[in-house]
């Protein structure tokens, strides 16, 4: 049984396949002893979880679980009706002496950038585009590779794959 | 799909009068099913702090919310989808691009074929409920977030794959090949379990 | 702000700040960066579909199945090399379906946008000195899965 082969038994389990697909995993199955093994093993691993969830109860008492609550939700009401307050005669200060600290901090941090940028082996910084994507980086110090794997939800692969949908 | 719940009567007078304000009337719901989400948010971060501090977060946004809650699910069902949002917020804020191991890039990208032999999961009435629920709770504590994270959707909260890898940000057969390799490492976990003598 | 009223001890800060910026700034490596990209496939099958695919070469085929990936095959579907002057940027057509745009970034570093279909997916800026490789990648059609790889050539 290969790996696509167990993801979509898996799915199968899971109610995830289309009436076609099911009926062609379910003759697989009738064909192969290990595929309903495997079958098995999902679906005893799957009961035990659900009728054996641990009973989990809250260490605070009802009082202070809720007085938590009521503070915080009295305070971001009272914070989104109140007044704005006069500022102060020495916060004119504040911006001028930020926009110096800010400068002298980013000179500080370019001459440590400049510094380490030439090392191989710092982690990537990356940004994803795609709505609902992500990204994972793996580091191999000894070949010296840095790899990013980006995840992006894709079709179902089971149902719309298209095999002559290769990389051209 | 599943049928719509009917709300229980009780709850829904509550939630009905909480949406008019009454803040005595939402600390009833709080009351009625901290329980469940605080447990909740205890099996997705496995840390009592941070299960309080996000259960607590989600009855804040509850209130702030309740309005837009017109009864398509139960009231519990809405406030879970609260709390693990958040969770899963705070998770990915941990672990943002961070390096992952390689097991993690390995299975992740696909995966090497797993080769684990097929195992017999096979508690028994016989074996003490409580030690059964520490025994799995102690597998689950093995996983890695993100494996207990998809484990704790599809089972416990038995969402679909497009819903989870929304929930996860991440594609459909990341959700399968992490679905598969939490079940199947739990299974390993769960094998050596007996019937006493 | 009344800069009539602003201390002066305040203006010697701001510039002293400015001129540490400036100074640091300056410091950018010239010259250009010589890089060489590849588009790759990986699968399980032996043999590609394509017979316009090649073996990927051995030095990085090497690398590849070094990482723990499942692919047993590596196909180069596209190789291009270029140079990119500092501070610019160069796009390359990988495929239809996959181009790139490198930014040279200075002191050896670079800054790579991938485009799937043309789309943005991600921005990856890492240093990249000789001998070091950036494989980026993702699923593809079929469980199989694309990369992109990226180095200094020898």
């Amino acid at each position: 049984m290969n790996a696509e082969f167990q993801l979509k038994l898996q799915a199968y389990f899971d109610g995830e396949l289309s009436a076609r697909e099911a009926r062609e995993i379910e003759s697989i199955l009738a064909a192969h002893a290990d595929a309903r093994a495997l079958l098995a093993e999902l679906r005893r691993t799957t009961e035990v979880l659900i009728s054996h969830e641990a009973e989990v109860k809250l260490p605070e008492s009802r009082e202070f679980y809720w007085s938590k609550i009521q503070r915080e939700i009295q305070r971001q009401e009272a914070g989104s009706h109140s007044a704005s307050m006069p500022r102060p005669s020495w916060s004119r200060f504040l911006m001028p002496s930020g926009a110096i600290v800010a400068l002298v901090l980013a000179g500080w941090f370019g001459a440590f950038e400049m510094g380490w940028l030439s090392r191989g082996g710092r982690s990537p910084q990356i940004e994803t585009y795609l709505a609902d994507s992500g990204a994972m980086t793996y580091r191999d110090e000894i070949e010296r590779t840095t790899v990013v794997w980006l995840s992006y939800p894709a079709e179902n692969e089971f149902a719309h794959a298209d095999p002559a949908d290769t990389i051209r | 799909m599943t049928e719509r719940p009917a709300p229980a009567p009780d709850d829904q007078a509550f939630v009905r009068a909480a949406q008019r304000g009454d803040m005595v009337a939402y600390e009833e719901l709080v009351a009625r099913h901290r329980d469940k989400i605080y447990a909740r948010a205890y099996s997705m971060m496995r840390n009592e702090d941070d299960a309080v501090d996000l259960s607590q977060e989600a009855w804040v946004k509850g209130w702030q919310r309740l309005k837009q809650f017109q009864g398509e699910s139960s009231f519990a069902t809405w406030m879970t989808r609260i709390v693990i949002n958040l969770c899963l917020d705070q998770l990915r804020r941990q672990k943002r691009y961070r390096a992952e191991s390689i097991e993690m890039l390995d299975e992740e990208s696909g995966g090497v074929e797993r080769q684990m032999p097929v195992v017999t999961v096979n508690p028994t009435e016989r074996l003490e409920r409580t030690e059964l629920r520490q025994r799995i709770d102690q597998a689950l504590d093995q996983l890695s977030e993100t494996h207990r994270m998809v484990l704790v959707l599809c089972e416990f909260e038995e969402l679909e794959y497009k819903e989870i890898a929304k929930a996860m940000k991440c594609s459909i057969g990341t959700v399968m090949s992490r679905l598969f390799y939490a079940r199947r490492k739990l299974a390993a976990l769960l094998a050596d379990l007996k019937k006493p003598e | 702000m009344n800069t009539s009223r602003f201390p002066v001890i305040y203006w010697t800060w701001l510039a002293f700040g400015f001129f540490l910026v400036t100074c640091v700034g300056g410091q950018v490596q010239a010259g250009e960066i010589k890089l060489e990209a590849q588009l790759i496939w990986g699968t399980n099958d032996e043999k590609s579909p394509d017979p316009k695919h090649k073996s990927v070469e051995s030095k990085v085929a090497k690398k590849l199945k070094k990482l723990p990936f499942k692919w047993q095959h590596y196909f180069e579907v596209n190789r291009q090399q270029f140079s990119v002057s500092q501070g610019e940027s160069k796009k390359i057509v990988l495929s239809k379906d996959c181009e790139i745009k490198v930014r040279n970034a200075g002191n050896q570093s670079v800054e790579l946008t991938i485009f799937g279909k043309g789309e943005c997916i991600g921005k990856i800026s890492q240093a990249l000195p000789k001998d070091e490789l950036l494989v980026t990648g993702g699923n593809a059609a079929n469980f199989t899965s694309w990369f992109v790889v990226l180095r200094q050539p020898d």
